[in-house]
């Protein structure tokens, strides 16, 4: 009996270090830098970094944007020479953990993966009234473009290529798919209905697998996807690609033709996600991070695994990724009128 | 041929330690409040990297199964639940957990666990192909009428009052109202506050409802005795029964855990359907087949077995389209997904063509898994089930202590600590005033899938809706099994009233 008392205590106390353990693991202190020391721009520079670095990820542990950042950062580990933790914080389309990054000190310390064109459609959307826009970021990096892709289900005999989908949604209404209001699959079937004269109509879905399955089963007509989540089922021979909305062949599907190609014009889309820390970081910490990322985004064997999970790594560094989600907030804004903002 | 090797691949030292320790963490982070198997997985991919597929597969699979089945613990011991899937399981085990028939709760619901994961590890080995075809069949509508289904059985489901079920469970759908409406993109019920546009979370919710109401009840009854005795849930004397049912329990809820493992299977392999769902519907049809449906809620060894057996046949279920479809049918296959991925297996018919040894591997892993915990689970049921003879005092601070931590582990999120918070006093009251939580959480699961696929239903209809519904045999299946839920008690009531006017008007 009184062994049994022992062994209850153990396993209680057991239940507790490991539960203590598994929230330590997916996140670590929350408490703000504290003071500033030393603001001279050269000193802190060279220090950098002296304590771990935390990443927010605005999305559930094990979705494609925490994977994705996993894989991405320990070899940005071995760069910097400090442990660097994965802090996700769903929610809000992104924008909780965005929020929280915003008002972190810009010490170089708190880091976060934001996600096109999801950061740009929180806050456009005016039900949302977020007060923050990309502007109070500092753009660091790119990791990953995905490019949209037009697809069908595989016996599908209606739709031989692109231009009979094309041509079938301007005669009549055809389903096509999307994860969500203002995602990129959204936003690529409005701009498709405005540039073309579609009248491609969107069953708003919870995400990939979801929209994966509807038109596997025959239940929605065209898929609207990302390259790495269709790839495997056009391999796979379950679905045909059609096109790809970018504005060169992609390598993981060299088969499948640009839109562009077909003679639509320049129709792009596609959802990318990269670093981003506060604004008015230190620009000498800024730099070291930079380049850190920029190494660790070279890596062979990082390119590697990322492209295993179907992805596309694409480094673009500060402006020149400035200037692309600015662009995007332009293609966005223009056609705002079709997302009723 | 090929079967040698699978063994082969099968019988490693890594595989086999993989397999020990996915088990057995597997069923201590289920038991724990709010760390799930989800993110069990999650924060165990990046582990796999540099594990051999076969075995970091293995390991990843068995924590799934077995998180699912330590959920069940905590929710017969604690009337904490420690995932969602075992919510239904709380009402029956707790009860008899105070009855002093803890012992026999854990053991019927480990078998009914072993029975329902090895059901579906039998259904993933020799029916995956057809049944991913099934899978397919099934959407929006399908999945509209299948929450419907699902919430009829409001009504019933506990306490004594028809009228206080159903205004639990009208509580539970409004409060699944609450956030971005998926199809326009409107934040509801939000007040300004950015955490709620994703709702509110269920597990917290859950949390609150069921282990901090309870804590709440029990500390009101401490204050009342003012320390003049040390209350238990149950005292060691009173503590009776065997972890093994007798052969006639046993044979009594053999048809209940095959229909509930037939059900959990299938609500598996739906893409949009979870553990949770699952093991809600097969308790509820329990109950309607059972010859004492009285007994529910009440301490029913069947509603054990029924939502048991069907949240573990679930997570086999689950894993029928991602291997074949790469569509995995839950939130943790879809993290599993990522570990098959980052080992460079695609999902797809190659797996089953070209990588038949690993997966063949995989699966035969997870049913030596599913047996490998109900062992472990028979053999420590002796000590655990003494967590209910510990003191209230000290097992209250623990619960919530777990709770909180739990909650907050979800998404990190303070807020979340609040809405379980607020959710256990509401839950207090609740019980207080004699409406159940049950409903509730029912209502929270099923509210949001009836709206978002319904509005999906709409779209895809191209206009007729009426037609489109009536055009789907499934659906007309789903329409007509709901009418029946429906009105079937009702006729039979009134058949039976006649009968007995005939029988009194003859004598």
């Amino acid at each position: 009996m009184k062994k049994s008392l022992k062994f209850i205590t153990v396993l209680l106390v057991l239940m507790l270090a490991i539960s203590a353990f598994a929230v330590g693991c997916s996140s670590t202190s929350d408490a703000p830098a504290g003071q500033n020391e030393g603001g001279e721009g050269n000193t802190a520079g060279n220090d950098f970094p002296t304590k771990p670095i935390d990443v927010i990820v605005s999305f559930g542990a094990g979705g494609g944007t925490d994977v994705g950042a996993r894989i991405l950062l320990p070899y940005v580990e071995k760069e910097l020479g400090v442990p660097i933790n994965v802090i996700n914080k769903p929610g809000a389309g992104g924008w909780v953990g965005w929020a929280d990054l915003v008002n972190e000190n810009p010490d170089g310390y708190t880091l976060g993966y934001i996600n096109t064109p999801a950061i740009i459609t929180g806050y456009l959307n005016p039900n949302n009234n977020r007060r923050n826009t990309i502007d109070d970021f500092d753009l660091i990096s790119n990791h990953v473009t995905d490019y949209n892709v037009i697809a069908v289900k595989a016996d599908d005999n209606r739709f031989e290529n692109i231009d009979d989908v094309i041509k079938l949604a301007q005669e009549t209404e055809l389903t096509a798919t999307s994860t969500g209001i203002g995602t990129d699959n959204h936003i690529a079937i409005l701009t498709l209905n405005n540039e073309l004269g579609t009248n491609f109509t969107t069953v708003q879905m919870g995400g990939g697998n979801e929209i994966y399955a509807a038109v596997l089963g025959g239940h929605v007509d065209v898929l609207i996807s990302n390259v790495g989540e269709a790839t495997a089922g056009h391999n796979s021979g379950d679905i045909r690609i059609l096109a790809v909305l970018a504005p060169e062949r992609v390598d993981f599907i060299p088969d499948v033709p640009t839109l562009e190609e077909a003679g639509y014009g320049e129709i792009y889309g596609y959802s990318a996600r990269g670093i981003a820390a506060p604004k008015d970081m230190d620009p000498a910490i800024l730099e070291k991070i930079t380049d850190a990322f920029a190494k660790a985004m070279e890596d062979e064997d990082h390119i590697r695994r990322m492209a295993e999970m179907g992805l596309q790594v694409n480094a673009v560094y500060g402006d020149e990724y400035y200037n692309q989600v600015k662009q995007v907030e332009e293609n966005i804004k223009h056609i705002s009128d079709l997302l009723g903002w | 041929m090929v079967g040698f090797e699978i063994v082969q691949m099968f019988f490693t030292v890594q595989t086999i330690m993989a397999l020990l320790v996915g088990t057995i963490g597997g069923m201590f982070i289920g038991a724990l409040p709010g760390l799930s198997a989800t993110m069990a997985i999650a924060l165990l991919i990046p582990v796999t990297f540099g594990m051999e597929p076969v075995a970091g597969l293995v390991m990843l699979s068995a924590i799934y199964t077995s998180a699912v089945f330590g959920g069940s613990i905590s929710a017969i011991l604690l009337h904490t639940p420690g995932t969602p899937a075992s919510a239904a399981t709380a009402l029956d085990g707790y009860a008899l957990t105070k009855q002093g028939k803890g012992l026999k709760a854990i053991g019927i619901s480990t078998i009914s666990s072993m029975i329902g994961g090895t059901i579906s590890a039998l259904a993933l080995l020799f029916l995956a192909p057809p049944l991913s075809l099934v899978s397919l069949r099934f959407n929006a509508p399908e999945y509209f009428l299948i929450a419907i289904f699902g919430l009829t059985i409001i009504g019933s489901l506990a306490g004594d009052s028809l009228v206080k079920g159903l205004a639990s469970g009208a509580f539970g759908l409004l409060i699944g109202l609450i956030g971005m409406d998926l199809m326009y993109g409107y934040p509801r019920f939000t007040y300004g506050f950015m955490t709620l546009e994703s709702g509110i979370a269920l597990v917290p919710a859950m949390i609150g409802l069921f282990s901090i109401s309870q804590v709440l009840i029990q500390s009101e009854k401490i204050a009342k005795l003012k320390g003049k005795k040390e209350e238990k849930i149950i005292d060691v004397n009173s503590l009776e029964g065997t972890v093994l049912p007798s052969w006639k329990e046993f044979k009594s809820i053999v048809p209940t855990m095959i229909r509930s493992s037939a059900i959990g299977v299938l609500v598996g392999i739906l893409p949009g359907a979870g553990g949770d769902i699952g093991s809600w519907v097969s308790y509820n049809e329990a109950k309607r087949f059972s010859k004492e449906p009285e007994k529910f809620g009440k301490g029913s060894i069947e509603g054990i077995a029924a939502s048991e057996s069907a949240n573990n046949a679930v997570t086999g279920g689950t894993l029928i389209p991602l291997l074949t479809l790469g569509i995995p049918g839950s939130a943790a296959a879809a993290v599993l997904l990522g570990g098959l991925l980052i080992q460079g297996l695609v999902p797809g018919h190659a797996l089953f063509s070209d990588y038949a040894g690993i997966t063949y591997a995989v699966i035969f892993g997870f049913l030596i898994a599913n047996i490998l915990m109900g062992i472990t689970g028979l053999l420590i049921a002796k000590h655990i089930v003494k967590v209910s003879t510990i003191p209230i005092g000290i097992l209250s601070a623990l619960i919530v202590v777990l709770s909180i931590v739990g909650s907050y582990a979800i998404n990190n999120s303070v807020m979340d600590i609040y809405v379980m918070a607020t959710f256990g006093v509401i839950g207090y009251f609740m019980r207080k005033t004699g409406f159940h939580p049950a409903p509730v959480v029912l209502a929270m699961i099923l509210g949001p899938l009836a709206e978002s696929s319904f509005k999906q239903s709409v779209v895809m209809a191209k206009g007729n809706l009426m037609t489109y519904f009536f055009g789907r045999p499934i659906s007309i299946v789903l329409i007509v099994l709901t009418i029946l839920a429906l009105f079937a008690p009702l006729m039979m009531n009134y058949a039976q009233k006649k009968i007995q006017k005939n029988n009194t008007a003859k004598n």
